[in-house]
Formats: structure tokens, sequence, C-alpha cells
């Protein structure tokens, strides 16, 4: 079985990650889902195996030999903004997740993941669906309520700007805090279910700080341009 | 008021044995009492000095008076009798002789005393007639009169002096020698009594105004110090003594002269009640006694005629002051017994003064000292007033000194006070952080101790016997489980515990689906579980334990296909409580006492874990089990217990 995109092309992948087990073990669960997979040890390798052509979906795990995932990914959503980014995390924390969002990231898979999770969720990134997990949830809903009611230290944790999102976004992203499944929000919210996932995608461009058209959004945000 | 006097030191020492006691009183009265009496000399000495020197050259004495129709030689200084009428007054005539050539400036006639007062006429032509000075007259005051005599009126050789000596009782008429002269040769003698006796009582009671104004508004910000008011009524009144012009007697407003003469002994009583409260006495209600006087002289002169009140205050007024400045001397005197202060001392000395000067006027009105007629106690009281005011306001500014230097120390205190209490805080806020790093550091290690310790001891365990890949990896996940769990829990959820749980069925549902069961997830109530603001990550872990522990039994030991858990808020009488309900359709297994062969002893392990984990916490934990499946009943608290009482 072969995983194929719109195109009738192998849905291809770039697997950035240094430790070689976690490495085999993805790659064997995305190969025997089929897709093509190529592998880079190092941020170099990486950056080599991206002068042949861009992947559909990167996949990266943040800390590497020689340097940082982040640099990755800010680049790769520069470079090939129609990419799908993911990070490669041990813990799913969101120190990690967070920050891989804000630069461009749309989800993370868990190393540990099992086999059959890995496929799915892959393919479901490539279908337009961005996973979104219950504790990053949760960080996101509590920055957009101001964390602590004593505000005058800032929110531990890395920086997220919440102040685009709307109300309906956050009560999406309550419930998934709480455990909601698709479904059960989108009953609640007198949504249809296939409009979550498209909600949550939008969440995430959001959160994207670094991209162009974010940069000129703060820019009007702050007063320095006029429209 | 000597009662109190005497009294006080009993009551201050009532057991103190008596003899050493009048020693004391002994020791320090003596030297005071022969101090006064030196002061009493010195100002008697003073007063001679005082005595002012006329120019003897010029001098008439021999005069020839004119009085009831008869007509008889007399001597000045000279006393008539006392009369109540201005009419026909007693009419002293003399001569003197002027020589043209002798003097290049003008003539005068000089009256250094008189009373009450003079009209002078020189070859029947008035020069002078005091009546029109109304200050001139007063008996207390000792103001001298010059007059210059025109030149065109005199006459080479004798010249005729006439002298009306107006006078209204009950004091006695009185006129001092008459000096004809010169000009240049009288008028240092007339400016010498001048300053005396004019000009410098209205500087003294110039100053008493000042202090009479500074006082009172000492007394108007200080209710609570009367002693500040006494005295500021008391120089209030002096002033308007001293500067009020008495009516000549036939003017309409005799009623003021009564007022003026009514002041003397208000103003003494005044003084004793000033001198009362200073030295921190109680003024006793029958002091007011000695106000009455005062007020009988002022309530007659409003009522009768002019001569009345004036006889009223020789025979009560004058006795008052007399009463008041011994009263006065003995409340110094008892003061510098009792308290030795510099303060009852210049007092004391000012009162024995004044008291001597009273003496000597007294002695001087009743002739028995030829003193002239120059009376003094006026002068030396407001003197003595002046002083007392000058020690009032330098005590009154030394205090606020002391207040200043007090606030000074006060704010050094202050400051030390606070940057002690700064330091004591940052180190108690230390001390916090500290113990608070220490149990939090405690908790985390037992967290990591109960469930990822274990784990990676069995997985070591496991590869050492090299052949259980498969249970090392359920061994590796569980662990990995255990760690997210406790980063999970120290997370800040702000008592909703809903958010715990969201995270908890990502990672049960991931851990089921391998295995092909179903995770039922119903949340019954809308707003799922109660919040608990009193929620602590330890609660978290342990509840979250919990369900693990129930989802692992469901799918290792009972073969379930699917698990539910709902989750409900439940209303009791108390208020809401949590209930969290964990079932799995399979086989079941025997609970504890039923059957003992039934159950494995990890079963039996993991049920006692869950117990004491719900103990815990305060939840109760419900296990039924049988052969259609398993329900675990987790039924929160209202309130979570603030310390892990059971955590021993």
């Amino acid at each position: 079985m072969t995983e194929q995109g719109e195109t009738g092309e192998p849905i291809t992948i770039l697997l950035v990650e240094d430790d070689a087990p976690t490495c085999w073990r993805l790659q064997d669960a995305l190969v025997k889902a089929g897709y093509e997979v190529r592998s880079a040890g190092t941020l170099g390798e990486a950056r080599s195996a991206l002068a042949g052509g861009a992947p559909r979906v990167l996949l990266t795990d943040l800390r590497l030999p020689d340097g940082h995932g982040i640099e990755l990914i800010r680049e790769m959503r520069q470079r090939f903004p129609d990419t799908e980014i993911m990070v490669i995390s041990a813990l799913g924390d969101e120190e990690s997740v967070i920050s891989a969002i804000t630069v461009g990231a749309t989800g993370y898979l868990l190393k540990d993941a099992f086999p059959t999770d890995i496929a799915t969720t892959v393919r479901d990134l490539v279908a337009g669906h961005s996973p979104i997990s219950a504790s990053i949830a949760r960080f996101i809903v509590r920055r957009t309520q101001g964390a602590a009611p004593n505000s005058a230290e800032p929110p531990p944790g890395p920086l997220l700007n919440t102040a685009r999102l709307t109300p309906r976004e956050i009560d999406i992203l309550w419930g998934i805090a709480k455990g909601f499944s698709y479904a059960e929000i989108a009953s609640h919210l007198g949504l249809s279910k296939q409009t979550v996932p498209g909600h949550i995608k939008n969440i995430y461009r959001k959160l994207e700080v670094h991209t162009r058209s974010e940069a000129v959004f703060e820019a009007v945000q702050q007063g320095l341009i006029k429209l | 008021m000597s009662e109190i006097a005497a009294k006080a030191p009993t009551k201050a020492a009532p057991k103190a044995p008596t003899r050493p006691r009048r020693r004391l009183i002994a020791s320090r009265l003596v030297p005071y009492l022969l101090l006064q009496a030196l002061i009493v000399i010195a100002t008697i000495l003073g007063l001679r000095l005082l005595q002012p020197n006329d120019p003897d050259d010029f001098a008439l004495s021999g005069f020839s008076l004119r009085q009831d129709g008869v007509t008889l030689p007399v001597n000045l200084p000279h006393f008539t009798a006392s009369r109540y009428s201005l009419d026909d007054p007693p009419i002293y005539t003399g001569s003197f002789t002027f020589r043209r050539g002798e003097a290049a400036s003008g003539w005068s006639v000089y009256l250094p005393r008189f009373s009450n007062a003079v009209g002078v006429a020189v070859d029947g032509v008035v020069v002078l007639d005091s009546r029109r000075d109304a200050n001139a007259n007063r008996p207390d005051r000792n103001t001298p009169q010059i007059a210059a005599i025109p030149a065109s009126l005199l006459r080479e050789g004798a010249n005729e002096i006439t002298v009306r000596l107006f006078v209204w009782g009950p004091l006695k008429g009185f006129l001092d020698t008459v000096y004809v002269g010169p000009d240049a040769a009288l008028r240092p003698a007339y400016e010498t009594r001048t300053l005396l006796f004019v000009t410098l009582p209205v500087v003294f009671s110039a100053w008493q105004s000042i202090l009479a104004v500074i006082l009172a508004i000492m007394w108007l910000m200080r209710r609570r110090e009367p002693v500040y008011g006494v005295l500021a009524a008391a120089m209030v009144l002096g002033v308007v003594q001293a500067y009020v012009p008495p009516p000549v007697p036939p003017a309409a407003t005799s009623r003021l002269a009564a007022v003026l003469l009514a002041s003397a002994p208000i103003e003494s009583a005044l003084v004793v009640m000033f001198g009362v409260l200073f030295f921190g006495w109680r003024w006793p209600r029958y002091g007011m006694l000695l106000f009455v006087p005062g007020l009988v002289v002022f309530v007659v002169g409003l009522i009768g005629g002019p001569p009345l009140p004036r006889i009223l205050f020789l025979v009560l007024g004058i006795p008052t002051v007399g009463l008041c400045l011994v009263l006065m001397a003995w409340v110094t005197a008892t003061a510098v017994v009792r308290r030795q202060d510099a303060a009852s001392f210049t007092i004391g000395c000012a009162v024995t003064i004044v008291l001597v000067c009273w003496i000597q006027d007294m002695l001087t009105v009743l002739e028995i000292v030829s003193n002239d007629r120059i009376f003094v106690s006026r002068l030396s009281y407001s003197a003595m007033l002046v002083a007392i005011g000058a020690g009032l306001t330098w005590r009154f500014a030394r205090a606020l000194n002391q207040v200043d230097s007090f606030a000074g120390q006060l704010v050094t205190r202050v400051r030390e006070a606070e940057e002690r209490l700064k330091a004591s805080f940052v180190r108690e806020e230390e001390r916090a952080r500290a113990a608070a790093l220490a149990n939090e550091r405690t908790r985390l290690m037992r967290d990591l101790h109960d469930g990822l310790g274990g784990q990676l001891v069995s997985i070591v365990a496991l590869s050492e016997r090299g052949h259980e890949g498969a249970t090392i990896t359920d061994a590796a996940r569980a662990a990995l489980k255990d760690l997210r769990l406790v980063i999970d829990s120290m997370d800040d959820i702000g008592g909703d515990l809903m958010l715990a749980l969201g995270s908890w069925r990502e990672r049960a549902s991931a851990q089921l689906r391998p295995h092909d069961i179903t995770l039922d997830w119903r949340v019954a109530t809308p707003q799922g579980l109660p919040l608990h603001p009193e929620l602590r990550p330890w609660h978290v872990i342990q509840i979250v334990r919990i369900l693990d522990e129930a989802v692992t039994n469901a799918v290792k030991h009972a073969q379930a296909h699917r698990i539910a858990v709902t989750i409900e808020t439940l209303d009791a009488s108390e208020g809401p409580y949590g209930l969290i309900s964990v079932t799995d359709d399979g086989q079941g297994f025997a609970l504890a006492g039923h059957d003992e062969a039934g159950r494995t002893g990890q079963t039996a392990r993991g049920l006692r874990n869950m117990r004491n984990r719900a103990a815990r916490c305060g939840a109760l934990l419900d296990l039924s089990s049988d052969a259609s499946g398993t329900r675990v009943r987790l039924q929160l608290p209202q309130r979570f217990p603030d310390s892990d009482a059971a955590a021993g």
C-alpha cells in the first residue's frame, strides 16, 4: 500500500531525528504505511536533503547535534509554505510544542506512539487535520485568560500571542482540554463535526507569529502601518 | 491653697519617715528664704537708687495754701486732705524771682509729682492744666509735668505762681516740690522721670500685649493647658488697664473708671491661678473667692457713683492684690521646696520683688515712709509678667525642640524597624520559597519513586533476563506514561479536574487502541466536575493513578472489550460532589475476602494501592466486580484535604 497525494505522487516525508533507534522505529512505521521517507540525523543533513526538493511533510526533533529544530521549521515555513510540519517530542510538553507552533508547526508526534497511531497522525495531517492535544489546548486557553490573577509576573513557559483567537475557537480549545471528542465539541457548540479540524488549523495559523502575513498583521495591530 | 500644698507631700509619700523629710524641707527652704531676704534688701536699695534727682537750685518750697477759706503757710512736698469734690480746690501760692539776663533759653515750671491733677498759673495766666492729659492724673503712675512759661509773661524780679491741686478721693492730695527755672536746667530731670514712669511702663505694656497674643494662641491650640489662657487673660487685663485712659472724675464715663479699678484685683487673682496651675496643682473651687473683691468693685462701679468704687478699691482691691502676692509667694516657695527647678526660683524671686514694692507703696500711702509718693508696684508687676511670659515662651520653644528631636528619633527608629522588617521579610520569603521547593521536591521524588522508579527497575530486570521484549516494551511505556503524568500534574489547572482528565483520556485511548478496547467517555453533567480551588498537584496524581490502575486491571486481568468512563456531579445536602466511574465488560475478579485464590498478588497490591490513594485525597473508592464486569466508583470529596495526612 502506498499513500498518495492528490496528484497521485507518493507522499514524501523528511524525518529529522538524531537518535538512531527512534529514527528507525518511526521510519519503519511510516514506510510500512506507504510513505516515502528520507531521514536526516542533523540540521546539515536535513538542509542538503531539502536541496533535492520540498517534502510533503517534515517531521523533526528539536534538539539536534548541530542546532535546533526550530531553525529548520522556520526555514521550511519560509521556503516551502505548503509543507506540513510536525515536531517529534519525547514527552509532548508545551515548552517544545508551543515554541514549534509559533514558528509554523501544526502538531506533534510522540516518539513512543504506537506505529498505527504514527501513520494515522501523519495521514490526518496531510488530509488537512491538525491534531491538538488536551495539554496543549489547556496551555493555550490558559494564556487567553491572562494566566494567573496576579499578572504582575509574566506567565511561565514560552511566549504565546493569543490575542487573535475568537471566542468560538477558545470554546473549542476548552472542549479539547477537558477531554471532549470533536463530535462532542461540535454538538455542544452547534457546529458540524467536519468544521472542527478547520477551526483547529486556523488556531495554529493564528498562533504562528513569524510568517510574512503575520508580520503585517502585527504591524497593523501595533499602529506601525496604516491600511 | 495652703491646705493643698501641705497635704500633697503627705499623700505622695505616706510611709516616708517624717524627720528626714522635715530636714529636707528645711534644707531647701532656708537657703531660699535667705535668698529672698537678700532680694528684699537689694530691692529696697534699688528703689533708693531709682529715686530721681531733681535740680534743687530751682526748687520752690515755701507756699501759702488757701483751703476751705483758710490761708496758711506750707512747705512742699505737702499732703492735703482727701476730697470728693473738684469745686474750690486747694490753691498753693508762691513766688519766684526771674532775672532776664540769667538765661538765654526760656523758663519752665516743672512738677515732678502731684496727685491727682494740677492747674498752674504764672502771674494769673494758666500755663499748665494736667486734667487735659488723662494719663497724667492716674494716682498709680508717677507722671511728671513740665510747661514752658511764655517769655512775655515773666516780669523782671518777683513773679507769682499759683498751683491748684485737684484731688479726688479717697487718697490724699499730694504736691511735691515745684521747680521753676531755665528750661535747659529742668528738662533733663523731667526726661528722666518720663523715661522711668511713662515710657518704661508703655514698653512693658506693649511687650505684655504681644505676649498676651502669643499665650492666647497657645491656649487656643492647646485647650487642655489652661495655664496659658489664664496668663493671657491676666496680661490682656493689664494691657487694657495700662492703655485705656481713665476719665477725669466729672466725666460721664465714670463707669469705665470702675472697670479699670476692678482690673487690678482680678488680674492679681488670675496670676495666683496661673501660679497654681503652672506648678501642676489643681485649682481649688474655693479659689474662686479670690475673684470676689475685684468683681464687687466692678459691680459697684457699674451701679454706684464715682467715689464709691474708688473707696472700695482702696479697702478691697489693694488688700486683695497684697493677699494675692502673699499667696503667690507661698505657692512659689512650696514649689521651690518640692521641685527645686529654675522656673520656681525665678518666679519666686520676681514675686518677692513685687511684694516688696507693694509693701513700699503701702507704706507710702500710709505716709509711714516719705518717698515723694512714687508708686512702684505697678511697674514691678508689669516687669514680672513680662519675665513670666518670656519664660513660658522659652519653655514652649524648648518643648517644641524636644518634640522635634523626638520626631527625628522616631523617624530613625521607624526606618530601622522598617529595615529590620524588610530583612526579616526577605528571610521569611526565602525560607518560604526554600520550604516550597523542598516540599515540591519531596513530592516529585515520591511520585517518581512510586511510578517511574519501579518501572525502570522492572525494565532493567526484564532486560537482564533478555527474552521478554514485549514485557520490556510495556514497562517502558508505563514509565513514559508516568513521566508524562508527573509533568502534567505540575501544571496549574486552576482547580478544574476536567483539564487533568482530558489529558488522561488521550493517554488512556492511546494505551487501549492496540488492545482493540474502546474507551467510552461520558460526561453526564454539562460542567463535568465541580471546581476545587484547593486542588493540588498531588491530589491530581492520586486520582489519575487510580483511574490508570482501574484501566490497567480491565486490560490485563478482565479481558474487557469496552471500558466506560462516566463523569458526573451529584448533589448532596452539603453541596455538590464529583463522581467518576470506570466500568468494564470483562469477566471480573473476586474481591478481597471473597475468594482468596482468584486473585494474583499483583492485583491485590493494585487494589490496595487504589484504596490508599483514594484515602489520601479524601475520596471514597467503591469496587464491585462480578462475571459481567467490574465497576470502580470514585466519589470525590467536597473539599480535598490540605495535607497528605495518610502519606506516612
